[in-house]
């Protein structure tokens, strides 16, 4: 059960022909897929599409209804192999993932899908996380498409689009037997917007009418098959998608006045690029453009015919190619050159080669290419000058004084956290065995790379923290530590970590942060996630499914051959400060692994909250625990807030009026997840913390001992208090 | 106006309930049948930082056969609305250019949230919220903007509903104040809460929003002494009036610290040190040396002991404050566990100095006593527990007597001798000793490594090499630049 619930939203999956759809870019997209007819779906989570997953995991009935099978796919790599089953039946299918790392995961069957090439249309929906709020590093997708001889699919960021672009995509795969990327932008996939429905189509094959078995030899990827395949995609898939690409109109030529311009331009970055038209006073605001646009909602393979049309007469033209190297620009160029046309084109030598395409940059790029065309009939708004203004338009010391007060907000682990103690127990023993070198891995456990914690050397990839410390543990002075979540174990971490690392000997320490959850992505089940209960960090009783065929991570280490394997609650620090030091100290050889178990925090409040309140409201004594600090004992040194860094430990000014320091201050979001309390023990802090658990619906025991202590604590607190103040100043 | 769209930004930070605020705002432009579209960047902020928001409206009644074509990004020179739920946030709005003089309106709450950076600081590390204002308020259009979360606290209500409230009064999107609160009604959650602080800041917002920022010149209130309880009290605040009027606010407060600490006789032994300061005091900013020197001094000898900390958690205002602190109803019961680790150091400071040090530096007694060391977890609301803690409380009594006061003491005078030599001869060291001051404080380690930093100072000033008062300030600062002691041992060294 994911961190956001789609299942309001789905109902509006059953929508039909006429009805207008009004929801976000993610939920079109699983419209447009049941549009389409598809019989199969998967994917990995990842921003930006992890909604995507979650739509699909919440839409199960309404997929079921139809006979769509919905598989939440162990791995990317998992999710590209399920489109094998449109390598031989007209069977339309997608999956989705974040892109480029999951393309990259699921590279090998991507690419001998695509040499096979398919018959039903295969699709796979990438979440190009490239830009403004991503979590990545910053590649782009296309250079896969063209190497595989994928389409690449880029549609411009209004909802009609992006559906008619899916229905189109799958169309497109067929006619040209080739599997399509579509390709959505972080801020596509969460716009809204509406568009008109049409009716759902249930698949021609799945669990209700299965196909004949068919071999097809010739696609199977082994030579020489490769090297008919390999002459197959240019001979005929490339010309029969060029032929269908022309004749279906998936790319857009939107007219101008000014003729002798135009403007080159993938479907995702058209909505900037007209907004920029509109500023410099070249565009209405329905987009009706003084400068003729070709749009390219096919972003590969490019089109010669439509190019040179649309740049014939033109003194120049400029392209908007988001990302770099300028794979777009450079086709253009070959393209025109071919063509001998003469057509002056603009691209990366004005705009900058890395980076998003932000509303800023466009402007200024667009105005750069018409202030070079230097065309009499063209005036602009805005000069180059007035654009490069609005960049900075602060003056030279407010920008300084900005620059130095407003503080930045790095990510960090949120309040309650089970990894939170893991890390503060690591930082404790770093202190004695250290300095460490960490191999970090993908998730939530990477902000331990940043303060309060500064854990962490590399990371190499999801699942990869073991993997990567394979070749530095001959060279370290201590036992490699690697740090890997119980996501990405299961993602990867068990073949490439685990299996391997007992295979070669590995005597390192592997920590599995296991808190029951693919947290990161927004709370994903995973393969282990067990009852509730079953976690030893949970405290509250809950009537939890239970799952008859658990996966658990131990079982998994013990099967791949490891013999040394603790199970720790992440929240005892003493026991994990030792286990830990035992992990680095023992003679003994072979993988240590531990586990470090405690339930994802933001997880947990999601599924005890509503408990805990009916609890109150029906009655029931119950118990709530949060900490406090107290403000006379805090001195305001916050070593509490640097061992920890938990969102609810702030400060608050100093109510004695000698001291300048703010003191340390719980907020009302404590969970009283009782780290405060370990550490305050555990780095010996100060005696200023203090649980406080409230008591709900007291029960006879409750009044009565809380009566008896009241009155006699308040008897003697009231004479000593007579006492203070007769002998006060 | 129908040639553009209205385009909004908005930031929240976790929790902030962004999401809620964006849905009503969508609600409202649907209602007033305009065209709303939205998009949000959460990336890796899911977690701890800001989602940013960003929404462009146009009416649906504009529109022919082409829908408009609107922007997914923010940009700078582009935005009517900005909105950021605290103070840094909204700077950080005028430090990315979405703030424009011609024609963007700022709302933002003047309440803080620190971040990790402030927080962690070893002293005080918060930025200074009315310099930000302050420019915000030169850089928008209009700056609408009071404490937003306050006004939420007020009607228990969440601060989207105070966020809406300024929103809907700044006047800025053409959508009536009824379509606002009738969305707010159709969402069904604590529809009379939010209605009331969405009604309080519309308000706020009508009224006050359209003037510029100007930062508010509170005048300091001027202290006057408050009248004594007792004949001994009335006899340490009659000694007050010889010092100058600027350092009797403190001295007040030291007095009443050390009476509430020790006794009449402590405080009247604190005057006497500030006394002594106060002689050699040029009158320079005020009396700056004779006031800093008695902050820091009530505060060094109230230091934190066993009986200390003991007799603030057994005072009788100590449950109405936790109480308060947690939001406890007033007749709820609670349990209030402390989390207790004592070490050797800190039992033996307890004992008299020569028995003290005799144990201190004993292994089998230093064995015997870690078996009471230990973290400790003691209910203070049990009988038992509250017991051992007033008797600890009241050990007190004793403390002239105990290793720890004797400790602090010699700590003590040895910082007065360096301050009282430097006041005569080089005022502005004599200053930089006093706020030195600031940096004892913490229980143990933290404490060792305070204490020990202020003997590393106090030793240089007495081998008399002319450390000036520049050098000094740049120690102090190192010393609080991180805690490991490192930076202030480098700094010392060089």
């Amino acid at each position: 059960m994911a961190e956001r619930s789609f299942a309001k939203e789905v109902l509006k999956l059953r929508s039909g022909d006429g009805e207008v759809f009004q929801g976000e870019g993610i939920l079109a997209i699983t419209k447009a897929l049941l549009q389409s007819g598809v019989s199969y779906v998967g994917g990995y989570q990842g921003s930006p599409i992890s909604h995507l997953m979650d739509v699909l995991n919440d839409a199960q009935e309404i997929l079921g209804e139809l006979g769509v099978h919905f598989e939440a796919s162990g791995s990317e790599a998992t999710a590209a192999a399920m489109l094998s089953a449109s390598v031989n039946y007209p069977l339309r299918g997608a999956v989705t993932w974040k892109s480029t790392v999951g393309t990259n995961v699921a590279s090998d069957a991507l690419s001998n899908l695509a040499s096979s090439g398919v018959t039903g249309g295969a699709m796979v929906i990438v979440g190009e996380d490239y830009g403004e709020g991503s979590s990545i590093m910053q590649e782009r997708t296309y250079a896969f498409a063209m190497k595989a001889q994928m389409w690449l699919l880029d549609p411009r960021p209004n909802l009609t689009s992006i559906v008619d672009n899916v229905e189109k995509g799958f169309q497109l795969s067929e006619a040209s037997n080739t599997p399509i990327f579509y390709m959505m932008r972080i801020r596509g996939c969460h716009v809204t917007g509406e568009f008109i429905a049409r009716d759902n189509k249930a698949p021609e094959f799945s669990n209700r009418n299965p196909v004949s078995p068919n071999r097809e030899a010739e696609k199977i990827i082994l030579p020489p098959n490769v090297y008919a395949q390999e002459q197959e995609k240019i001979a005929q898939r490339l010309p029969a998608a060029i032929d269908f690409i022309k004749k279906e109109k998936l790319n857009e030529f939107f007219p101008g006045k000014h003729e002798q311009l135009g403007i080159i331009v993938q479907g995702g970055v058209y909505n900037t690029v007209i907004r920029a038209l509109q500023r410099q006073g070249l565009c209405d605001v329905f987009g009706n453009s003084d400068i003729p646009i070709y749009v390219m909602n096919v972003a590969y393979p490019l089109i010669p015919d439509e190019l040179v049309e649309f740049c014939v007469g033109k003194q120049q033209v400029l392209v908007l190619e988001e990302g770099q190297p300028e794979y777009v620009e450079q086709g253009i160029h070959t393209v025109l050159r071919r063509a001998d046309v003469q057509t002056r084109v603009y691209g990366k030598d004005i705009m900058p080669m890395a980076g998003e395409y932000t509303g800023q940059v466009t402007l200024l790029g667009l105005t750069r290419f018409v202030t070079s065309a230097g065309l009499p009939g063209i005036s602009l708004r805005l000069s180059e000058e007035e654009v490069r203004a609005l960049q900075s338009t602060l003056a030279d010391d407010d920008h300084n004084t900005l620059l130095e007060n407003v503080p930045p907000r790095p990510s960090g682990l949120c309040t309650g956290c089970p990894e939170r103690p893991l890390f503060s127990a690591l930082k404790q023993v770093q202190t004695e065995l250290g300095p460490f070198h960490i191999s970090s891995d993908i998730g939530c456990h990477s902000f331990a790379t940043l303060a309060p914690f500064n854990l962490g050397n590399t990371i190499m990839g999801y699942g990869l923290s073991l993997a990567s410390s394979s070749s530095i543990r001959h060279a370290l002075p201590h036992k490699s530590i690697s740090i890997m979540g119980d996501g990405g174990f299961w993602h990867n971490g068990l073949t490439s970590g685990v299996t391997s690392a007992v295979f070669n000997k590995h005597d390192g320490l592997l920590i599995i942060v296991d808190n029951g959850y693919s947290a990161a992505t927004g709370g994903q089940d995973i393969p282990s996630l067990v009852e509730p209960n079953q976690i030893i960090a949970t405290t509250i009783d809950t009537d939890g499914p239970v799952r008859d065929d658990e996966q658990p991570i131990d079982e998994a280490c013990r099967g791949a051959g490891v013999k040394w394997i603790r199970t720790v609650s992440t929240y005892s620090i003493e026991s994990m400060k030792e286990t830990l030091r035992d992990a680095l100290t023992t003679q003994e050889p072979g993988l240590k692994v531990i586990i470090a178990e405690g339930e994802c925090m933001l997880n947990r409040q999601r599924r005890v909250k509503p408990l805990l309140n009916k609890s109150i409201k029906d009655g029931k004594r119950t118990r709530r625990a949060r900490f406090m600090v107290d403000s006379e004992t805090c001195t305001g040194d916050h070593a509490c807030i640097r061992i920890s860094g938990c969102p609810s430990l702030t400060i608050k000014p100093n109510p004695d009026p000698l001291r300048q320091d703010p003191v340390s201050y719980v907020d009302n979001s404590c969970v009283g997840c009782g780290v405060c309390g370990s550490n305050a023990h555990a780095a010996i802090l100060c005696p200023s913390f203090s649980r406080v658990d409230l008591v709900y619906n007291p029960n006879g025991w409750d009044r009565f001992i809380g009566g008896i202590r009241q009155s006699v604590i308040g008897w003697l607190q009231e004479r000593d208090e007579r006492k203070r103040v007769a002998r006060a100043l | 106006m129908t040639d553009r769209t209205i385009n909004m930004v908005a930031a929240a930070l976790g929790g902030e309930g962004g999401g809620v605020f964006t849905n009503w705002v969508i609600g409202v432009a649907e209602r007033e049948d305009w065209l709303c579209q939205t998009t949000s960047l959460a990336g890796v902020a899911q977690r701890t930082g800001a989602t940013i928001y960003y929404l462009e409206f146009f009416p649906r009644s504009a529109v022919k056969e082409q829908a408009p074509v609107m922007s997914l990004f923010p940009a700078q020179g582009d935005i009517d609305i900005a909105i950021a739920s605290e103070v840094a946030e909204a700077a950080r709005m005028v430090q990315r250019g979405f703030v424009t003089a011609e024609r963007t309106t700022l709302i933002a709450s003047d309440h803080r949230v620190y971040s990790i950076a402030e927080k962690a600081e070893l002293g005080d590390g918060t930025i200074d919220p009315l310099v930000l204002q302050e420019i915000a308020g030169r850089y928008a259009q209009q700056y609408i903007h009071y404490d937003m979360l306050a006004l939420a606290n007020e009607h228990n209500a969440v601060i989207s509903s105070v966020l809406l409230g300024a929103l809907a009064g700044s006047g800025v999107l053409p959508f009536p104040r009824e379509s606002f609160e009738a969305e707010i009604r159709e969402a069904g959650k604590a529809v009379d809460v939010n209605l009331a602080a969405f009604s309080a800041s519309f308000q706020r917002a009508l009224s006050g929003g359209v003037e510029q920022f100007e930062p508010s010149v509170a005048a300091e209130p001027v202290f006057v002494v408050p009248q004594a309880t007792s004949a001994a009290g009335a006899e340490l605040l009659r000694r007050l009036e010889a010092f100058p009027e600027s350092c009797r606010e403190i001295l007040y407060h030291g007095l009443d610290k050390c009476v509430d600490y020790q006794d009449y006789a402590y405080a009247h032994q604190f005057l006497d040190e500030v006394r002594d300061v106060l002689a050699l005091d040029d009158g320079r900013q005020d009396y700056r040396l004779t006031r800093e020197t008695g902050r820091y001094l009530a505060l060094w000898m109230c230091f934190e002991d066993i009986p200390r900390v003991a007799q603030f958690k057994t005072r009788a205002a100590r449950m109405d404050k936790v109480r308060d602190e947690v939001m406890a109803e007033p007749d709820q019961f609670f349990d209030v566990t402390e989390f207790f680790r004592p070490r050797v150091e800190e039992m033996c400071s307890l004992l008299p100095p020569r028995l003290g040090n005799y144990v201190l530096q004993s292994s089998s007694w230093r064995k015997f006593l870690n078996l009471f060391t230990g973290g400790k977890q003691l209910r203070t609301n049990t009988i038992g527990v509250f017991f051992s803690l007033r008797f600890l409380a009241g050990l007190r009594r004793f403390r002239r007597g105990m290793l720890g006061y004797q400790h602090e003491h010699a700590m003590i005078g040895r910082w007065l001798t360096v301050l009282r030599d430097a006041a005569g001869n080089n005022p502005e060291l004599a200053l930089e000793l006093a706020e030195s001051g600031r940096l004892v404080k913490g229980y143990g380690d933290t404490r060792a490594r305070t204490t020990a930093q202020m003997l590393a100072i106090l030793q240089r000033v007495e081998e008399g090499e002319g450390v000036s008062a520049d050098q000094l300030k740049a120690w102090r600062s190192e010393a609080l630049a991180d805690d490991t002691g490192e930076a202030f041992g480098e700094a010392l060294a060089a």
